[in-house]
């Protein structure tokens, strides 16, 4: 097994941290990406970077996130004509073990955060030099808020739209924040991690369908 | 309404209250409303010229009009609230969420594997693509990408690249439909169909196929497989031909297309636009060749542009893509390695032996006597993979497929364990309902469906 990857499928759930060496900045990034990880460590202060699997990262406070975005935009040297994709992930607060026993398997989110957080990951892609890498920030999950990326690539106008729906992000200036896909009544974040699978209320206008488990039908 | 209201105005009067709704101009209705005087009741007849005092919905205001979800040109469950100045689309304001199924968030209860079996159901037209894209990111993760044996990379491509030519065929019928062409419908799914036959010949299923694994393929090709796809080449491309003489310099075909809906290089770029929508401006952007995967970039091809940014160069592009699919795919099938179909680690590749039965795909009946009849252990290495699955390292990794509608991402991150921590989909279909806006504004409304159908959205993709 040459990666480091392929795991035991009985590796205990604790031993995944031990694989946060793969996260250094060491770890092979291409000569174009080093460039660009230089052009941006330089431009801006307190930028950590991440190489995994060929992969640039760079981490940013929420602050400074448009300027980046504006920096790789304009910049010739990294002249990032496409935000990409822009997606949210959420690690909650505290230290405890999911285990859901209806489904197959025997799944184990550890969560180990101090502070719930939601993750945006920012993906631009230069035509032009051919490369693409990864803008993240962290926001905290009980109240996020971010300025809209939407004055920069007018792609994100949809992207955050979605990042709201599922997430609960509030994105300051962006025109028409509204759900896009669940309905727009509806109430909780369903990408968040303490929002079930199933077993919710489907809500409409004027009316409920209870959880499957309680239908009478 | 009382019969007195019915006269018309240049008739007598029968009383009063007829009166008022005659003489009364619509300033002085206003003027007497405003003073909370009794304003009557007014009734407009056509006979009375009164065409100037009719209250105008179509000078002075603008009217919104509802399209979809069930309308049959929307391509799919797609609602657009449309503003229109008189016929003109001042706005569109596109309503999804109708196929809304939460894929994303069921990915994250269930085994990498078993993730395969959800993917490939949400861009229904393209589902080898979804899958490949899937499984690239879980092989990233794995740090694997370099094992996936050759031949396991070429089946790979053949198969993506049959499934382009059968999704731009469906773009054909449907769009074609959606114009007015039946014959473009007929043909374009008939066409379609002979394609599905080889992807069920190899799969056992015409979609949903599931057959692209972490790994590598679930199984190798069955025997007779690239005689039937040279068969099905060679008739392909002069089917293809025949499209071309049926549409390309149809007057009804082009007048409905060119310079309908026309989208800058510049307005892509900024709206995340990419494929043949970004192709048609000029623009010869491919992830099969910036960003190849599979080893795509050793055979040869072209990426096929047009200039127009219109919707008929969008339709050249596709017909133009379609044969050059069918040239990978004949060099693929020519220089198909030989070896091993799925990595050779037995702790990621699934260990169930598949074989094609006379009726569907069904589990080899060697492999059963072996895990059932000769060792424990492969029946335990069995159980323990199919339910438990392969714990995959701690990371977050973005890999891109150019799927027949664009740039078809996955942003897939793990926390160490069996099952996936987040898996982000950024399905083309889902950025370009961001561009219908932009697309649509200025048209009429049956440009509008002319344009909503060259941009080709698969509702499947963008609600996931």
């Amino acid at each position: 097994m040459a990666g480091s990857g392929s795991g035991n499928p009985n590796m205990a759930s604790g031993e995944a941290t031990k694989l946060r060496a793969a996260h250094l900045p060491e770890a092979q990034l291409s000569e174009q990406l080093r460039a660009v990880r230089d052009n941006l460590v330089g431009a801006f202060d307190g930028m950590d970077v991440i190489g995994f699997r060929g992969e640039l990262t760079l981490v940013c406070p929420p602050e400074v996130v448009l300027k980046v975005l504006q920096h790789c935009r304009d910049d010739a040297a990294l002249s990032c004509e496409m935000l990409v994709d822009l997606s949210g992930v959420h690690w909650p607060a505290g230290q405890r073990e999911e285990v859901a026993e209806e489904t197959t398997g025997w799944p184990r989110y550890e969560f180990g955060e101090q502070a719930g957080r939601i993750e945006l990951d920012y993906m631009v892609r230069s035509l032009r030099h051919n490369h693409a890498f990864r803008i993240r920030t962290m926001l905290p999950d009980d109240d996020p808020r971010m300025p809209t990326a939407t004055g920069i690539y007018r792609s994100a106008e949809i992207m955050e739209r979605e990042v709201f729906d599922f997430f609960g992000v509030d994105f300051d200036g962006h025109p028409d924040l509204r759900r896009i896909l669940m309905p727009e009544e509806w109430e909780g974040y369903p990408h968040r991690k303490d929002y079930p699978l199933g077993g919710v209320e489907v809500q409409y206008v004027g009316a409920t369908v209870p959880p499957p488990d309680q239908r009478s039908y | 309404m009382s019969d007195q209201q019915q006269v018309a105005p240049d008739r007598p009067a029968q009383d009063d209250d007829a009166d008022l709704t005659t003489e009364q101009t619509r300033e002085e209705r206003a003027v007497a409303a405003a003073s909370g005087a009794a304003v009557a009741p007014h009734t407009y007849t056509v006979a009375s010229g009164e065409w100037e005092d009719l209250p105008d919905a179509v000078e002075d205001d603008l009217m919104v009009i509802n399209m979809g979800p069930q309308h049959p040109s929307t391509h799919g469950v797609l609602r657009m609230v449309l503003t229109l100045d008189g016929e003109t689309v001042v706005d569109n304001k596109p309503v999804i969420g109708y196929l809304h199924t939460g894929i994303e968030k069921n990915l994250e209860y269930r085994p990498w594997v078993q993730g395969v079996t959800f993917v490939t159901r949400m861009d229904y037209l393209s589902p080898l693509f979804n899958e490949l894209g899937y499984c690239l990111a879980v092989e990233k993760l794995l740090g694997i990408a370099d094992e996936v044996p050759e031949r396991a990379s070429a089946i790979r491509v053949i198969m993506t690249e049959l499934n382009r030519v059968a999704s731009h065929l469906v773009w054909l019928a449907t769009g074609g439909l959606e114009l007015g062409s039946t014959s473009a419908m007929i043909y374009g799914f008939r066409e379609r169909e002979t394609v599905l036959d080889i992807l069920e010949y190899v799969t056992g299923l015409r979609m949903n196929h599931a057959y692209i694994r972490p790994g590598g393929v679930v199984q190798d090709l069955p025997p007779e497989f690239a005689e039937r796809v040279d068969t099905l080449v060679s008739e392909l491309y002069d089917r293809i031909d025949e499209f071309e003489d049926l549409l390309t310099g149809n007057p009804i075909w082009v007048e409905r297309n060119k310079g309908v809906a026309v989208l800058t290089a510049e307005q892509c770029l900024d709206l995340g636009v990419t494929g043949p929508v970004l192709r048609a401006t000029g623009l010869a952007h491919d992830l099969r060749k910036t960003a190849p995967y599979c080893g795509i970039d050793q055979y040869d091809f072209d990426v096929v542009v047009a200039d127009t940014a219109d919707a008929f160069g969008r339709y050249l592009v596709r017909i133009n893509e379609m044969r050059q699919s069918l040239r990978i795919v004949t060099q693929a099938v020519a220089q198909l390695p030989s070896g091993p179909v799925m990595v050779a680690d037995k702790k990621v590749a699934w260990p169930a032996q598949l074989a094609l039965g006379p009726d569907g795909i069904g589990n080899s009946p060697e492999y059963i006597s072996k895990i059932m009849g000769q060792s424990m252990e492969a029946l335990i290495h069995h159980f323990k993979l199919v339910t438990e699955g392969f714990a995959v390292p701690e990371g977050q990794v973005y890999t891109a497929v150019e799927s027949p509608r664009g740039e078809l991402g996955y942003q897939v991150t793990s926390n160490g364990t069996n099952k996936p921590y987040r898996v982000r989909v950024r399905d083309p279909s889902f950025v370009h309902i961001g561009a219908l806006a932009d697309l649509t504004n200025g048209l009429l409304i049956p440009d509008v469906i002319a344009g909503v159908a060259s941009l080709d959205p698969v509702m499947g993709g963008v609600d996931r």
